[in-house]
């Protein structure tokens, strides 16, 4: 019996040193770990946030980066994380929900970070970094971007007449020269998605707002985008079996579509056959388009802020987002940041763009009934104008 | 022969020992089960109440007072009466139609046929598959160039079509639910004593007949037990409304549920104390619904 508990104790012993000397060689390097969290887009987006991690990592000495990905639903699980005050110290934050988390109080105001380290903002698109921006507050900076662009089969335009369109009313014609010579077959000239996510470019491009939604600008454009559907011309990817329009254009039921960046990946490694061209989103009276954005934003409880500072600031400065940028999944937010070949449909959009979200609070409450009424105004089952007084009313909450 | 001593009671003092004993013993094996219970499901239900009454953020209690506003804005909020509507629509059907096909299955199981054990186990096996995963699926079969399509040859794409999706969803669960019902009637026929399908068979009685006269009412605990046990849930249904709608309830609101309400609320919203009002209410009416059975399916039980 003596001889067990003698055992125990030595094993206890060589357990509180070997506990010792881990914690002496952390202080020795007396290294600060930083967590970072966002979604995963995909294995190729994950391996290239790693590179840009690794890089960090081997640049700071004091500093451990750290990336988790959040699988399953994001705002869920980052709920969870700030109610029990124990959030990641970075995170993303998409454009459209960073109006909630701001008057949850659950992000880090960034401008004393940004005024001690003179943290050059004017390289980001105004427009961009104005998506996480409430007043002269800063909640983040975009780690990226997307607007939407024109993407059109190369074929099917060709039996169409190979113009592609620039105007509503040359979109309508084409759609119709497209239809009258079936060349879609089994689908329809134009895939629409029934979202707002979509049709908002079309309301900016009309001359309307999301701030003035009972405008007849408005009313015109949403007229315009559902007519196109009741005409015949246009589709929901539903109809043509697809999750998204995306996937219509690849399974070549749909000529024309309205989609972002993220729509040349998907296609190269999804659909790489079907031949489609990039062209800039059409225009109105005027140009209007959508800037979908993430930033990299700081928990207002994070464990350590200056390292937590010292890693966003990284990442969204022009060497991080160079790395970031280099394999063309998304483009870049900063202007001193070239995007890769190819890019130039997106780019002319950042004049027009209008960030995703648009500074509401009660956006992503407002948009699941924006979304709910258009699709009871496409089946007919709603007017266009108490869709547009249900939206202005979900808007201000 | 025992002796008289032998049989005598013990004195009345010990007797009682050995019942507070007993006792004691049975309360502290309770007392596990009742601490997880109170801790995972009372204490939760408490707070939930309490945060009812107040603005109820991520971070907790927000300014603006306390009363009774959440309540108030539940029950006018014409998209809380749509997930009612939609959540009755969809119980209605689903359970006459799972406990329909649930019996049917013991039926057959219960016969002396071969492979029965393989026909159970094929029956079951809907069940215990994760609901996520069978609509994700189910996704592709009812997609508008989606099997189910190609079989019946139309094009509808039933998860977003408004009038057809409720009815696609009770379709899915009645397949999926109906073989655990079987199990409970599997158990309920069996438990049915043969005395009285050999007094059937000696008045000659038709099968049908026996089985509306004597099988189909003897059954009356499980019909009470199933109807309460899976009405409960359809009303509680939320995975495969969540998935086809992308969380969003649509289109036009026809996969809204009223635990996807309370789930938007707080995880859309962040607004907390509308949730929990919003869940109480729902309690509720469950609890009413669970209520009305008791008295009258589950009265004459006894």
């Amino acid at each position: 019996m003596r001889k067990r508990s003698g055992v125990l104790l030595g094993l206890l012993v060589a357990l509180v040193l070997l506990a010792a000397t881990a914690q002496a060689a952390t202080h020795r390097a007396a290294v600060t770990n930083v967590t970072l969290a966002g979604w995963s887009s995909g294995p190729d987006e994950d391996a290239l946030l790693n590179q840009v991690i690794a890089k960090f990592n081997a640049t700071h000495k004091t500093i451990h980066a750290e990336f988790s990905v959040i699988n399953g639903d994001y705002g869920t699980a980052m709920t969870a994380r700030f109610a029990a005050h124990n959030p990641p110290d970075v995170f993303y934050v998409d454009s459209s929900v960073v109006g909630a988390w701001e008057r949850q109080g659950v992000l880090q105001p960034l401008n004393s970070y940004v005024k001690t380290s003179k943290y050059d903002t004017s390289a980001f698109f105004p427009s961009l970094l104005g998506a996480f921006m409430s007043g002269k507050t800063i909640y983040g900076f975009p780690k990226d971007w997307s607007p939407l662009a024109m993407e059109v089969n190369k074929g099917m335009l060709g039996q169409a007449g190979g113009k592609a369109p620039t105007t509503w009313a040359q979109l309508q014609s084409v759609a119709q020269q497209m239809a009258n010579k079936n060349v879609v077959p089994g689908g329809k000239p134009i895939c629409l998605a029934a979202d707002w996510a979509r049709m908002l470019a079309f309301i900016y491009q009309g001359g309307g707002s999301l701030t003035n939604l009972t405008s007849p600008a408005v009313a015109n454009a949403v007229s315009f985008y559902v007519g196109l559907i009741s005409k015949g011309l246009a589709v929901t990817p539903d109809k043509l079996g697809a999750g998204w329009c995306g996937e219509a254009l690849g399974k070549q039921k749909a000529a024309i579509i309205f989609e972002g960046n993220w729509l040349l990946p998907y296609m190269k490694s999804t659909y790489p056959n079907v031949q489609y061209g990039v062209f800039p989103m059409i225009k109105g009276k005027t140009g209007g388009n959508l800037a979908f954005t993430v930033s990299y934003s700081m928990a207002k409880d994070a464990q350590n802020k200056q390292a937590a500072w010292t890693l966003l600031s990284w990442l969204t400065s022009k060497q991080g987002q160079t790395i970031w940028m280099s394999k063309g999944l998304a483009l870049p937010s900063r202007k001193d940041v070239k995007a890769i070949g190819g890019r130039q449909a997106f780019l002319s959009a950042a004049p027009f763009a209008h960030g995703w979200g648009f500074g509401n609070p009660n956006f992503a409450t407002a948009y699941t009934v924006m979304n709910n009424d258009l699709a009871a105004v496409i089946s007919g089952s709603k007017s266009v104008q108490s869709m547009l007084s249900d939206a202005a009313a979900a808007l201000k909450g | 022969m025992a002796t008289v001593s032998d049989a005598a009671p013990p004195p009345r003092s010990s007797m009682l020992g050995v019942r507070l004993r007993e006792a004691g013993w049975g309360y502290a094996f309770v007392a596990v089960p009742i601490a997880v219970f109170g801790l995972f499901f009372i204490y939760p239900f408490g707070y939930a109440v309490y945060i009812s009454f107040f603005h109820w953020g991520i971070l907790g209690k927000q300014a603006g007072g306390s009363g009774t506003f959440n309540y108030s804005k539940v029950l006018h909020d014409p998209i809380f009466h749509t997930a009612l509507k939609n959540v009755a629509e969809y119980t209605l059907g689903v359970v006459p139609l799972t406990m329909a096909l649930g019996l049917s299955l013991a039926l057959v199981i219960n016969q002396k046929i071969r492979g029965r054990n393989f026909f159970r186990s094929a029956f079951y096996f809907p069940s215990i598959a994760s609901s996520v995963a069978i609509t994700t699926i189910a996704l592709y079969i009812f997609n508008s160039d989606g099997l189910f399509n190609r079989i019946i040859g139309s094009q509808t794409p039933w998860f977003t079509t408004a009038s057809k999706v409720t009815w696609a969803i009770v379709g899915l669960n009645t397949w999926t639910t109906s073989g655990t019902v079987m199990l409970y009637y599997l158990a309920g026929l069996q438990a049915i004593s043969n005395d009285v399908y050999e007094a059937a068979a000696l008045d000659n009685t038709s099968a049908w007949r026996t089985f509306w006269k004597i099988t189909f009412p003897l059954l009356r605990p499980v019909h009470f037990f199933v109807l309460v046990v899976f009405g409960v849930g359809a009303l509680k249904v939320f995975d495969q409304q969540f998935i086809v709608s992308g969380g969003a309830g649509g289109p036009n609101y026809s996969t809204y549920t009223p635990v996807l309400y309370i789930y938007r609320a707080a995880f859309s919203s962040f607004d907390f104390g509308l949730a929990a009002a919003a869940g109480v209410v729902y309690f509720v009416i469950i609890f009413a619904v669970t209520l009305v059975q008791n008295l009258t399916v589950g009265r004459r039980e006894a």
